[in-house]
C-alpha cells in the first residue's frame, strides 16, 4: 500500500520517528563545524561540544583530552541513542533496527576470530569491539577452532547464522582469508537487509532500497579498486559484489575485469547518478573517492529525512551519526597533529 | 701548570736519560698518531651529527605525515581498523640487522633494515572501505620505521663515537699536557743534574789538584828544609849564607807555575 | 417493484428509521473514528518531538484541537439529524416522502461521517508533520498551520452539505385521506 503508510505508521513507530528526528536536530551543523575547525586545542573542541548534544557525555572528561576519548564518548552517545530506540521499538521496527547493527556484529565476529587465530586475549579483544555490534555470547566466538564449530556453537543463535551458512566453504579457519570472509558475510547481510526492506514495502522499501543499492554499489567499486594488484582473482572479486544495486548485473561484469582506476571509472560513469561523483575527481586520482562517496551518501541520507512515515530515518540517523563521529575524529586529529590546513578535507557537512 | 714542575722520579744518570729520551720520542709519535685519529673521528662525528640533524628534521615531517595517514585511514576505514590490522600481524615484515663498522679503530654499531619476503598478508585489509588509505598509511609508516632505524643507527654510532673521541682526546691531552712535559722536565732535570755533577767533578778535580800541588809543595819545602837543615848543618860546616840566597827566588817563581 | 421477492423489493421495505439511525450512527461514529485517528497520528509524533523540543507541545495542541473539532462536527450533525426524527403514522411509513427523509438522513450521516474521517486523518497527518517540523524549525509552524486549516475546512464542507441535506428531510405526519 504505497503512500498509505501514513494511516498506520504512527501506531507503532510515530513516537520513535519523532524521537529520532529530535536526535537529528541535535546533530552538528555547518556553523558548528566552522567553529570546531577554528579550534586551537582539543580543549577548545570540548568546550564547543559541551554546548551540543555531546555535552553531557564529555562533561566529566578530565582535561588532558585525547582524540580517542572524544571519539569514544561520541560513539557512546550513538550507542545510547540506539539502545533507547531499540528498547521502545515494536516488531517490524525493532527487527529493522537490529538489521542496522548486523554490519557491526560481522566486524566484531571477524575481529575476534582473527584475534583468536593469533591467540590474543579474548577480554582484550572484546574491549576493541564496536559497542553496537555486541551480542550475548560474543566472547565464546574465540573458543571456536574451526569454521563449523564456530557456526555450531556460537553463531547459530545469532542473526548472522544464515549468512555464515552461506559462506562456509572451508573447514579450517586458517585457510580462509579473513577479509574475504568478512566481505562475503557483508554481502549476504546487505542482500538480506535489502530483501527485508522490500518486504516492508511502502516508502521504507523505496528509500531503503535506494540507500542500500548505493551502499552495495559503493562496496563494489571499493572492492574493485582495493583489489587491483592483489592476488584476488576476478571470479572471487565478482563473488563479493552484492546481487542488487544499480550496477547489478552488467556493471558488475565490467567491474570484475577492471584492472585500474580509470577502467573502473569508465564503467561507473555510465550510470548517471554516479557520474557526478566521479566528475569531481581528476583522472587517475582515487584518493578523494572515499570522501566523494561519503558526501553522496550523506546527501542521500539527509534526503531521507525529507519524507515522513518510513523506517529509513533510523538507518539514516545511525549512519549520519557515524559520519559525524568521523568528522569529529578528523577535526580533533587535525587539531592534535597541527594540520589545520587539512581540516576541511575531511569534513562532510551534514546539515 | 701543575704538570710543569713535575718530573719522573728517576736517578739522573745517562742511561736513564737515554731511556727517558726514547720515551719522549715514543710519546711524541703517539701524540701525533692519536691526534690524527682524533681528527679522523671528529670528522666522522661531524658527519654523523650533520646526518642526525638532517634525519631528525625529516623525521618530524615523515612522522607527521605518517600519523596523518593513519588518521586518513581511520577516517575512511573506520576507527576499528587499527585493531583489525594489528590482529592480522603474524611476524614483523621489517627487521633490523646489526653490523659493525670500523672507523679509525673504533667499532661503530650500525643497524640496517631489511624487508621479509612474502608480506602480502595485509593486502586485502579494508577491501570494502579504505583499502587504499590503509596501504598509504602502511607505506608511510614503513618509511617512518626505516628512518627510525637509520636514526637509531646514527644515534648509537654518535654516542659510541662521542665516547671514543673523548677517550682519544683525553689521551692526546694527557700526552700533550702531562706525559710530554713530564718527560721533558725529566730530561732537563737529568741534564741539569748531569751538568751539575760535571761541574762538581771539575771543581773537585781542581780542588784535588790544588790540594795535591800544595801537598807536593809542602813536601818539597819540607824536603828543602830538611835539605837546608842538612845544608846548614853542612854550611855550618861549609859556607853560611849561600842556601838562603838560593831559596827565595825559587819560592817566588813557584807560585806562577800553577796557571 | 415488479417482483416482490427481489432484493430491490426487500430493500425498499427496510424502514426509513433504520436508515436514519444508521446515518446518525455513522455521522458520529465515523467522525469520532476520524478524530481519534488524527489525534493518535498527531499525538504520537507530538510527544516524540516534545522530548527534544518541549516548546512544541502547547503550540501543537492546536493540531489535536483541530482533530477534536472533527469529532465535534460529528456530534453536532448527529444531534441535528436525530432532531429530524419524528413519529410517522404506520400507513405513511413507506411513502416516498418518508423514504426520502430516511435516505436523506442516511446520506447526510455518511457524508458527514466520511468527510470527517478523511478530514481527521488529513489533519492528523499534517498535524504530525507540523509537530515534527516545528521541532526542527519553529518558523514552519504557522505555514503548516495554514495547510492544516485548509485540511480541517474539508470536514466543514461535509458538515454543511450534510446539514443542508438533512434539512430537506420531512416526515409525512398527516395521514392522507
Amino acid at each position: 500500500m504505497y503512500g498509505f503508510e501514513a494511516l498506520t505508521f504512527n501506531i507503532h513507530a510515530g513516537y520513535l520517528e519523532a524521537i529520532v528526528r529530535g536526535y537529528r536536530s541535535g546533530m552538528l551543523t555547518a556553523v558548528d563545524y566552522n567553529n570546531l575547525s577554528q579550534c586551537e586545542t582539543l580543549d577548545d573542541i570540548k568546550l564547543h561540544l559541551l554546548a551540543t548534544d555531546y555535552g553531557h557525555y564529555l562533561q566529566n572528561e578530565p582535561s588532558p583530552l585525547h582524540t580517542t576519548a572524544i571519539v569514544e564518548k561520541c560513539t557512546q552517545k550513538l550507542v545510547d541513542d540506539y539502545n533507547h530506540l531499540l528498547s521502545q521499538a515494536t516488531e517490524p521496527l525493532s527487527k529493522f533496527l537490529e538489521y542496522i547493527t548486523y554490519g557491526y556484529i560481522i566486524d566484531n565476529v571477524v575481529l575476534i576470530v582473527t584475534g583468536a587465530l593469533h591467540e590474543r586475549d579474548v577480554q582484550e579483544l572484546l574491549e576493541k569491539c564496536h559497542p553496537l555490534g555486541m551480542f550475548d555470547g560474543i566472547a565464546t566466538v574465540a573458543a571456536a577452532h574451526s569454521m563449523s564449530e564456530l557456526y555450531r556453537l556460537v553463531l547459530i543463535d545469532t542473526p548472522l547464522a544464515p549468512y555464515f551458512s552461506e559462506c562456509i566453504t572451508s573447514e579450517d579457519l586458517d585457510d580462509m582469508n579473513i577479509e574475504i570472509m568478512r566481505n562475503t558475510l557483508y554481502k549476504a547481510y546487505l542482500e538480506d537487509f535489502y530483501r527485508f526492506c522490500q518486504k516492508l514495502g511502502g516508502a521504507t522499501a523505496e528509500i531503503m532500497c535506494d540507500l542500500l543499492s548505493f551502499e552495495a554499489d559503493r562496496r563494489a567499486v571499493n572492492i574493485t579498486i582495493n583489489s587491483i594488484g592483489t592476488e584476488l582473482t576476478r571470479d572471487d572479486r565478482r563473488k563479493l559484489y552484492s546481487n542488487f544495486g544499480l550496477l547489478y548485473p552488467y556493471g558488475h561484469e565490467e567491474l570484475a575485469v577492471g584492472e585500474d582506476f580509470d577502467q573502473v571509472r569508465a564503467v561507473v560513469e555510465k550510470y548517471p547518478p554516479y557520474q557526478a561523483i566521479f566528475a569531481k575527481l581528476s583522472y587517475g586520482e582515487s584518493q578523494m573517492l572515499d570522501k566523494a562517496f561519503y558526501e553522496e551518501e550523506v546527501k542521500r541520507l539527509t534526503l531521507s529525512f525529507e519524507q515522513q512515515f518510513h523506517y529509513a530515518v533510523f538507518f539514516a540517523y545511525v549512519r549520519l551519526r557515524e559520519q559525524e563521529i568521523r568528522n569529529l575524529m578528523w577535526i580533533s586529529e587535525c587539531v592534535a597533529q597541527n594540520q589545520k590546513s587539512r581540516v576541511h578535507d575531511g569534513i562532510v557537512l551534514i546539515f | 701548570m701543575s704538570g710543569s714542575g713535575q718530573r719522573l722520579n728517576v736517578v739522573p744518570t745517562v742511561t736513564v736519560l737515554g731511556v727517558v729520551k726514547a720515551r719522549l720520542v715514543g710519546a711524541t709519535k703517539g701524540h701525533q698518531l692519536l691526534k690524527k685519529k682524533s681528527d679522523a673521528l671528529t670528522m666522522q662525528f661531524r658527519q654523523i651529527l650533520k646526518r642526525i640533524v638532517q634525519t631528525k628534521e625529516s623525521m618530524g615531517d615523515i612522522m607527521k605525515s605518517a600519523s596523518f595517514a593513519l588518521t586518513e585511514a581511520k577516517y575512511t576505514a573506520g576507527d576499528n581498523i587499527k585493531h583489525i590490522v594489528r590482529e592480522n600481524v603474524q611476524s614483523a615484515t621489517i627487521k633490523v640487522k646489526a653490523k659493525q663498522e670500523n672507523v679509525a679503530g673504533v667499532k661503530l654499531p650500525k643497524f640496517e633494515h631489511f624487508t621479509e619476503a612474502g608480506e602480502s598478508k595485509n593486502d586485502l585489509t579494508g577491501l570494502a572501505r579504505g583499502g587504499q588509505q590503509i596501504q598509504l598509511c602502511r607505506s608511510a609508516y614503513v618509511k617512518a620505521v626505516e628512518l627510525l632505524v637509520e636514526l637509531a643507527s646514527l644515534q648509537t654510532s654518535f654516542l659510541t663515537l662521542d665516547e671514543a673521541i673523548k677517550t682519544t682526546n683525553r689521551r692526546v691531552n694527557a700526552l700533550e699536557n702531562v706525559v710530554k712535559p713530564r718527560l721533558e722536565n725529566t730530561i732537563s732535570y737529568i741534564k741539569g743534574e748531569l751538568d751539575e755533577l760535571e761541574r762538581e767533578e771539575f771543581f773537585r778535580l781542581k780542588k784535588i789538584q790544588g790540594f795535591k800541588k800544595r801537598e807536593v809543595e809542602r813536601q818539597r819545602k819540607k824536603k828543602f828544609e830538611e835539605d837546608q837543615v842538612a845544608e846548614i848543618d853542612w854550611e855550618k860546616t861549609h859556607t853560611k849564607g849561600f842556601g838562603s840566597d838560593l831559596l827565595v827566588p825559587e819560592a817566588q817563581k813557584d807560585e806562577d807555575i800553577i796557571f | 417493484m415488479a417482483n416482490s421477492s427481489s432484493w430491490a423489493h426487500a430493500f425498499l421495505y427496510i424502514s426509513p428509521y433504520t436508515f436514519s439511525a444508521i446515518g446518525i450512527a455513522i455521522s458520529i461514529g465515523v467522525s469520532v473514528l476520524g478524530a481519534s485517528w488524527g489525534i493518535y497520528i498527531t499525538g504520537s509524533s507530538l510527544i516524540g518531538a516534545a522530548i527534544k523540543a518541549p516548546r512544541v507541545t502547547s503550540k501543537n495542541l492546536i493540531s489535536v484541537i483541530f482533530c477534536e473539532a472533527v469529532a465535534i462536527y460529528g456530534v453536532i450533525v448527529a444531534i441535528i439529524l436525530q432532531t429530524k426524527l419524528d413519529v410517522v403514522p404506520k400507513q405513511n411509513m413507506h411513502l416516498a416522502e418518508s423514504m426520502r427523509a430516511g435516505y436523506a438522513l442516511f446520506a447526510s450521516g455518511i457524508i458527514v461521517g466520511f468527510a470527517n474521517l478523511l478530514c481527521g486523518i488529513c489533519v492528523g497527518i499534517i498535524g504530525s508533520s507540523c509537530a515534527l517540523s516545528d521541532a526542527q524549525n519553529s518558523t514552519l509552524f504557522v505555514k503548516i498551520l495554514v495547510i492544516e486549516i485548509f485540511g480541517s475546512a474539508l470536514g466543514l464542507f461535509g458538515v454543511i452539505v450534510g446539514i443542508i441535506m438533512s434539512s430537506q428531510a420531512t416526515w409525512p405526519l398527516v395521514v392522507a385521506a
